[in-house]
């Protein structure tokens, strides 16, 4: 144990010398990383799924503020659709199922680096996402949608120009805010979750919020909010799960059990616990 | 929010105020001897060694300390896939398990301690200068050697000059724990983001504004006593 | 035979010649006063005699110990630790400003170099230092700081703290001249019993009538030379050399 820390130690230091040295390591290269990603697990076989095998276990990164997919309850425990789904692909292979709290902008870090196998979060499927991950198929859809006030003036999105507009960074809802022909004619500020941001419009820092309409509307029945959602979206999305780039066993065997987990009925069981009927879109 | 909602909220805050204590207390455990090393170092008239605890202090009190935890974190694999890292440092940290929640805390501890030592160093530098030549040079004529100038004549004199500026420097990393939730560590700070979306409410960050606010008195009034303590001379 | 034996002796911080060719002897018992101008490098001659300077050149000779002797290529060829150590024991200086130890009271100034250094008892070192602060007239002062001193009270413990290593030799650097005028006198006694007593002392001092009256033999430097030494008859006499005489004129004319 002492051994051990005192190699991390050592190991730190090294690292700390060689950023002074190389100047950019961070996240400067983040396409320098993922290149580099791509050649360290193993470049010649794909040992991926058995390497989740002889660990036993599946380790989940997630930003655990994303209700109803994956988030923090009261006892500090992480729940949602995403997590029970995630939970019954695991029982299925027979291994343990480890949900790791991450930070959302850093996930294909993460994956790169190997603290985690899969991003599971209710991840919109975007083109950067498609470069620097393997995507499974995917499982639900999803809308962008425009919240505001109950008691607000814009009715349309056409009345959103020159307001103010929360969105949480990193998310594809920012990507997507950010491509739109709108977003010249108001201001956008960017938060880290989307509680925050529908928090914040209430007490009038934001006219409004873009989010996924999922994440909206469980937030709105949950906690019985006076929230308006505007007609019409933006785009509409689907969810993914994210794998290492060359890790095409695994995401291959995750997407074979989803879809026995489709044909049992299991995967309805799950939606309607959470959103009231059965919303996946797996074959 | 409900009284039971409170009450469940504080609990769980509670709870992983200890994370938060924990970090706060191996940061000053560890930083303060390094610190004191570091000052000696940089104080080394042996140039080249000086020089460099001079890189080590500019970086860590140049770039934030939020960087540098995150940097932290990534270090092992980026070094066991670099090119030009050495064999046998590889082959030591290809064995780091960089899953473990142990990696996660060492590293983010790595982090914390390089980050308060190199201002600890600074302040001890300016309370072993402020030390007059004269007892040095007085200790000496009286026979005692270098370890015995140090630590009896030397050592008390600068503890109670660098108590002020240190106090400072612990009241703000009871505060600085909180970056940890950034990397993320579960602490009190992490919880209470956490838990925000859940009760559609700011009451988890209010707590733990307050959980902060007594720990920094608490602090703050032991320094003062300490002070008061150490004021029996000029 | 002489307890101190200097030859030759010189210093050079840089291209700066601080000493040259510094040769005297102090016998035991023997009270040697140093006089000159300001700058003519009577502190640099105490600070090489107790190891605060290293030496350029020259020997000094301690009890029969060789501290330096001059090495090939001129450099000054120091004795081992060992010996430095058993010279710096036996030496004791009183610093212009006391350089007391500010944190610890009289009493453990006086006691903490006997106790760590010379590995007395604690209680045998307290007694000693009683002692001494009896003769300087202080033993109430034993629990108080430093800071709550004035300072001719101050040089004193710092004389009593000199004194508590049982030295064979005590150097004074300008013992007064941090003192107000009237605290010079308390110091003075104080040497003067000591002289008294038959300590062996070297004191640079600007007191011109206290270096006549207590010195068995005074030496007057001036640039880094020493211009004349002998006994205080013959430096204030008329039979002293023009330069000597010309400095003490200008000094009695202030």
């Amino acid at each position: 144990m002492k051994k051990t820390f005192i190699a991390r130690i050592t190991a730190g230091l090294a690292a700390f010398a060689m950023i002074a040295a190389a100047g950019s390591c961070g996240n400067g290269g983040s396409a320098q990383t993922t290149t580099a990603a791509a050649g360290t697990p193993a470049a010649s076989a794909d040992d991926s799924l058995k390497k989740v095998m002889d660990a036993k276990q599946l380790v989940l990164g997630l930003d655990a503020s994303f209700p109803p997919m994956g988030f923090t309850n009261e006892a500090n425990e992480i729940v949602g659709f995403d997590i029970d789904v995630a939970q019954a692909v695991c029982d299925k292979m027979g291994i343990t199922l480890v949900k790791q709290p991450i930070v959302w902008d850093n996930k294909e870090e993460d994956l790169n680096v190997g603290k985690i196998d899969c991003v599971w979060n209710g991840m919109s499927i975007n083109e950067s996402r498609q470069k620097a991950m393997n995507l499974s198929e995917p499982y639900m859809n999803n809308e962008m949608i425009f919240v505001v006030p109950g008691n607000s003036t814009v009715k349309t999105m056409d009345d959103l120009k020159g307001k103010t507009v929360g969105v949480q960074s990193g998310s594809s809802a920012e990507e997507i805010l950010v491509a739109a022909d709108l977003y010249k004619d108001i201001t956008v500020t960017a938060l880290e979750d989307n509680v925050t941001l529908l928090n914040q419009m209430e007490l009038g820092f934001s006219d409004a919020v873009f989010l996924d309409s999922i994440v909206a509307n469980y937030f709105i029945t949950e906690n019985s909010k006076d929230y308006v959602i505007l007609p019409g979206n933006l785009e509409a999305e689907e969810y993914a799960i994210g794998f290492r780039k060359n890790d095409q066993a695994l995401r291959d065997e995750v997407q074979k059990i989803l879809g026995e987990l489709k044909a049992e009925g299991k995967l309805a069981e799950i939606s309607t616990k959470w959103f009231g009927r059965d919303v996946t879109t797996v074959k | 929010m409900t009284g039971e909602q409170l009450s469940t909220l504080f609990g769980l805050m509670l709870e992983y105020a200890v994370p938060t204590l924990k970090i706060f207390a191996f940061t000053l455990l560890y930083s303060i001897p390094l610190g004191m090393v570091v000052a000696l170092l940089k104080m080394c008239r042996f140039k080249p060694i000086s020089w460099l605890t001079n890189i080590y202090i500019l970086i860590m009190r140049g770039t934030p300390l939020l960087l540098q935890l995150i940097v932290a974190q990534y270090s092992v694999p980026y070094i066991v896939r670099s090119d030009i890292c050495p064999d046998f440092i590889k082959s030591l940290l290809e064995n780091v398990d960089i899953r473990s929640e142990s990696y996660t805390f060492n590293m983010m501890l790595f982090a914390f301690v390089l980050n308060y030592a190199a201002y600890f160093a600074e302040i001890f530098r300016g309370g072993l200068e402020s030390i007059p030549k004269g007892q040095y040079e007085a200790s000496r004529c009286l026979g005692f050697g270098k370890f015995q100038t140090f630590f009896r004549i030397i050592l008390p004199q600068v503890i109670k000059r660098v108590v002020p500026a240190s106090s400072n420097e612990i009241i703000t990393l009871v505060k600085d724990t909180s970056l940890a939730s950034a990397i993320p560590y579960m602490e009190i700070m992490y919880i209470a983001k956490k838990q925000v979306p859940l009760y559609a409410s700011l009451m988890p960050l209010f707590m733990a504004g307050v959980f902060y606010f007594v720990f920094a008195t608490v602090l703050t009034v032991l320094f003062s006593a300490v002070e008061k303590k150490l004021d029996y001379y000029r | 035979m002489a307890i101190l034996e200097v030859r030759n002796l010189s210093k050079s911080f840089g291209t700066l010649n601080v000493l040259n060719d510094i040769s005297f002897d102090v016998e035991k018992g023997e009270a040697v006063a140093v006089i000159g101008p300001s700058g003519s490098g009577k502190s640099t001659l105490l600070r090489c005699v107790n190891q605060l300077e290293k030496a350029s050149g020259g020997t000094i000779r301690f009890c029969g110990m060789d501290m330096f002797v001059p090495g090939p290529g001129g450099k000054s060829v120091y004795a081992d630790k060992q010996t430095l150590r058993k010279v710096q024991e036996k030496t004791g200086l009183v610093f212009q400003n006391f350089n007391l130890f500010p944190h610890m009271t009289v009493l453990r100034n006086i006691t903490e170099a006997p106790v760590c250094v010379l590995k007395k008892s604690k209680q045998e070192a307290q007694e000693i230092a009683m002692e001494l602060l009896k003769k300087m007239g202080l033993e109430t002062k034993a629990k108080s700081y430093p800071c709550e001193l004035s300072g001719g009270q101050q040089q004193r413990v710092s004389i009593a703290r000199a004194l508590a290593m049982n030295p064979e030799i005590l150097f004074f650097d300008e013992p007064t001249s941090a003192l107000d005028p009237e605290l010079t006198g308390e110091i003075l006694k104080v040497i003067k019993e000591l002289a008294a007593d038959g300590m062996t002392m070297v004191i640079v001092t600007h007191e011109m009538n206290f270096a006549r009256g207590v010195a068995d033999k005074i030496i007057f430097m001036e640039g880094g030379y020493i211009v004349e030494q002998g006994d205080p008859e013959q430096l204030f006499g008329e039979n002293a050399s023009e330069r000597t005489k010309q400095f003490l004129q200008r000094y009695s004319s202030i």
